[in-house]
């Protein structure tokens, strides 16, 4: 997924002014996908959630201190995200390879382990939907990209 | 794998300044997990080298600004390869990991067609550790140490009221 370009970076203003306009950009892209990465089969929004978090995160791990608990928190806020949106990734790469060794040993009893395989890590990507739903959920009662937002405006 | 604090960071200073302090503990991170990043059996090497060619990347995506164009593209260009190269490596440590503990928890331990497919991965994973090898040779991490060094510097020289080279 190509990060959307930040406008009005000057080099010869400070970190901070920057920060402010690139964090708030990094910010944005990673909620754009929040709506679309909520319906359960939606692997390929849910990725690109992932890496928005990971993007947002690497920034506030060089900035946050110019802006304060409210920008740690929501860096290990995206740290989070970007975990479980990974597990589910995974389970998204391994699927198809199961399925096609499944299918290389069709007709085979051999192919039963691969079929109880396919089955758990169905039953997992399931439970880490389900997890990451909650996560978001807890982090927007939380208000953490609320908060982020308003220091970034303050 | 814990990053590092990097020092000597004000949110006042100029932002190319920032940027080169940035670069050049981001690099250093990386140079340090070189060491290793080969052996087959030190799974959590490829995947801290990884992290850190990715925080570098964003590191420098961040202050792309600062940065005189050429040179970071050909550093892009190598992180990059460095990236996909790591990545290769690490995809099949997953697989066998992830698919190792599957079969444990659904008691097949011994299953023939759990057995081939995680040999498929482990032949995946030597053949991308070949790959590797050629991308993290001491000549080409040499390069690569010396265009971060120069991007950093031009970074610095910018900040502190030099022109911008292209």
């Amino acid at each position: 997924m190509k990060a959307v370009k930040v406008k009005g970076l000057d080099p010869a203003t400070s970190l901070r002014a920057n920060a402010t306009r690139i964090v708030q950009t990094r910010l944005e892209e990673m909620l754009s996908f929040a709506a679309a990465a909520s319906a359960p089969g939606a692997g390929a929004a849910q990725h690109d959630m992932r890496i928005a978090a990971k993007r947002l995160r690497y920034l506030l791990e060089i900035t946050e201190d110019c802006f304060g608990p409210e920008a740690r928190r929501a860096r290990r806020a995206a740290r989070e995200l970007q975990s479980v949106l990974g597990d589910i990734h995974d389970c998204d790469v391994m699927a198809p390879l199961v399925a096609e060794q499944i299918s290389n040993h069709a007709g085979e009893d051999a192919g039963t382990g691969l079929e109880l395989v396919a089955a758990h890590i169905e039953g997992r990507r399931a439970r880490l939907f389900v997890q990451f739903r909650e996560l978001w959920q807890e982090q927007g009662a939380a208000r953490v990209w609320a908060e982020l937002r308003r220091v970034l405006r303050a | 794998m814990a990053r590092r604090e990097i020092e000597d960071l004000e949110c006042d200073q100029p932002f190319a300044l920032a940027a080169a302090r940035v670069i050049e503990v981001r690099a250093e991170e990386l140079f340090e997990q070189s060491p290793g990043v080969l052996d087959l059996d030190r799974i959590e090497r490829v995947h801290d080298m990884r992290v850190a060619v990715r925080r570098l990347q964003a590191a420098i995506e961040v202050f792309r600004e600062c940065l005189p164009r050429k040179r970071r593209r050909a550093a892009l260009k190598q992180l990059r390869a460095l990236a996909d190269a790591l990545g290769e490596r690490r995809d099949p440590d997953v697989s066998i990991e992830a698919l190792e503990g599957l079969a444990a928890e659904i008691g097949r331990s011994e299953d023939r067609s759990i057995a081939a497919l995680v040999e498929r991965f482990q032949e995946e994973k030597e053949a991308a550790n070949e790959r590797l090898a050629r991308v993290v040779s001491e000549v080409r991490l040499q390069r690569l140490r010396g265009d971060l060094g120069e991007l950093a510097g031009a970074a610095r020289e910018f900040g502190a009221g030099g022109r911008r080279h292209s």
